[in-house]
């Protein structure tokens, strides 16, 4: 009986896993086709192997240039999470100060409300700092919206350090601040993936906003630089559509195989202690 | 740890706090001013009360937004919730392979949703999409039918959709969450002579109330400010029929309705903040000695 349960259980997985690739493998193998192939013709799961769709995609659209645009923007923004939002859970976990609960108390409470209900206000607020249509007034505005969930995981995670690590610097004549940048912050390191992982992928894909806030298209990102050239082709050259749709989504991949494996350590350290 | 020593580290949340002010606080304060504006983004702006909600509740494509985007979460934020926490059962033990299937299930998550409902627009594509030629092989192509072209069809790829691609976040959650519960609870419930179920309802799903929470109030969240995945399987359409109350507020701002596009995105906030409240509540801890 539990022999029959448990083959049950490995099929199910191995059918979610086949239903959870099925999408990627069929954008791979329209990818492969060449441009005079009807859909499917023939064996559909066996393609041409045809890459200049990758060349064609690469060249005429405006990926490239996308992909560097989404990268300073989910780095500058995850180094000002992680920077400032370790400092202020520090300083809110370990002293009692009245302003320390004000502010996290104002966080949380803002945790629950998405970036696109005050995005038409904030794009006025942008053209008054001249940062719309820049990299770091996107990336600016991405590390806010994380910035609730930051301050919550960071402060939840530096609880469960001893106070006693810190003490004996203190001693020696350390101040809290050089203590905390030299022993406490080395040690957030499952936090920090926990947060790379949760709005990193959030970050790069943001479309809701950039669609405000990006609107020069030397300044589009990933999805705006897809919609733009799904747009121009409207369902006629599927191949070439899906070879930059594979293009776009590689560095994505390469990223979460770096990072996946403290996810899981991340999330049981990090995001559910807080 | 002595405290109220005046030193740097009293001021280390004013940068957090800071940029949070000006960029949230701030924006959405405006926001409220703004929505009793009737404010095209360039001239003047003068005062007009409540008439954008008033406009609002008069509209019939705005209620319809309402009634989508309500009926995208009913279905999607508990379906999400349920899908994930089987996966998460189901991969809860050890097994040859099992960090491999939890990066495929978790794969579709890191993918922009735009991009995933452009994948799925090219296998629905009525008479030339992957699922109509594989049917048509098989065939059965009588099956098919063109699912993105109406409402109620439309509304269900939408959220089936949704709950494939984050199915694999609820369930990394779920399972960090399961493997926070100590072991000697399950011995001891077994020694007990507790059955399957009983074990689910008396220990498994009590001690995963934070992970639920986390859950829920995300996938909350998430589904009603739904945004790409509309954009790029439906475009809102056919009609306004699946357009979502993120999307009308980017139309209406791009519409030179500035001031009226705010007073929408409030709107939104309760819808949101309503069913957020509910559930924490719902969800609250209680402590377990």
């Amino acid at each position: 009986m539990n022999k029959m349960l448990n083959l049950m259980r490995k099929f199910t997985i191995i059918f979610i896993c086949l239903l959870c690739m099925l999408p990627f493998v069929v954008l791979l193998i329209l990818s492969l086709n060449t441009p005079k192939r009807v859909f499917y013709e023939g064996n559909m799961f066996i393609p041409d192997f045809y890459v200049m769709n990758y060349v064609e995609g690469w060249k005429k659209s405006n990926i490239g240039n996308a992909m560097v645009n989404s990268a300073i923007i989910t780095i500058i923004a995850l180094a000002i999470i992680i920077i400032i939002s370790a400092m202020a859970g520090y300083t809110i976990s370990r002293f009692n100060y009245k302003f320390n609960k004000i502010i996290f108390a104002i966080l949380l409470s803002c945790m629950m409300i998405p970036g696109i209900i005050n995005t038409v206000p904030l794009y006025t607020l942008m053209i008054d700092l001249n940062a719309i249509n820049t990299l770091w007034g996107m990336a600016l505005v991405c590390a806010t919206n994380a910035l609730p969930q930051g301050v919550f995981v960071f402060s939840g995670f530096i609880r469960t350090i001893p106070k006693e690590i810190e003490e004996s610097a203190i001693i020696d004549g350390c101040s809290y601040f050089t203590s905390f940048w030299r022993i406490v912050f080395p040690l957030l390191k499952p936090s920090i993936s926990a947060i790379v992982i949760l709005n990193g992928f959030g970050i790069w894909n943001n479309y809701s906003q950039a669609v405000f806030f990006l609107q020069d298209s030397r300044k589009h990102n990933v999805p705006q630089a897809l919609s733009v050239y799904f747009q121009q082709f409207a369902g006629a050259k599927w191949n070439l559509m899906a070879a930059t749709a594979v293009i776009a989504i590689i560095p994505v991949i390469i990223a979460f195989l770096l990072f996946q494996k403290n996810l899981m350590k991340g999330l049981t350290d990090g995001a559910l202690k807080g | 740890m002595e405290k109220n020593k005046i030193g740097l580290h009293t001021f280390m949340a004013l940068p957090a706090f800071a940029l949070f002010s000006v960029f949230f606080i701030y924006p959405l304060i405006k926001g409220i001013g703004m929505s009793l504006t009737d404010w095209d983004g360039m001239s003047k702006a003068s005062f007009i009360g409540l008439d954008n909600f008033r406009q609002f509740f008069g509209d019939e494509r705005a209620i319809n937004n309402i009634r989508t985007t309500v009926l995208f979460a009913l279905g999607s934020a508990p379906l999400l919730n349920l899908v994930g926490l089987i996966y998460a059962l189901l991969m809860n033990s050890r097994f040859k392979g099992k960090g491999l299937a939890r990066m495929i299930i978790y794969l579709p998550a890191i993918i922009s949703p735009l991009i995933m409902g452009y994948i799925w627009y090219l296998l629905l594509q009525p008479g030339r999409g992957f699922i109509y030629h594989f049917l048509e092989q098989m065939g059965k192509s009588s099956w098919f039918g063109n699912w993105l072209g109406s409402y109620g069809t439309a509304m269900l790829v939408l959220i089936l959709v949704n709950v494939w691609q984050y199915a694999g976040m609820t369930m990394v959650i779920y399972l960090a969450g399961l493997q926070a519960i100590p072991e000697e609870l399950y011995e001891a419930a077994k020694v007990d002579g507790a059955t399957f179920p009983k074990r689910l309802f008396y220990i498994t799903l009590p001690m995963l109330m934070p992970a639920i929470r986390i859950n829920v109030v995300t996938n909350i969240i998430g589904s009603l400010s739904v945004f790409d995945i509309v954009m790029s399987l439906t475009s809102g359409g056919p009609g306004y029929a699946t357009e979502t109350l993120s999307i009308y507020i980017m139309r209406m701002s791009y519409g030179a309705r500035t001031g009226y596009s705010t007073a929408v995105a409030i709107i939104m906030f309760f819808i949101i903040l309503i069913p957020v409240l509910v559930s924490m509540w719902l969800t609250r801890v209680k402590s377990l000695d």
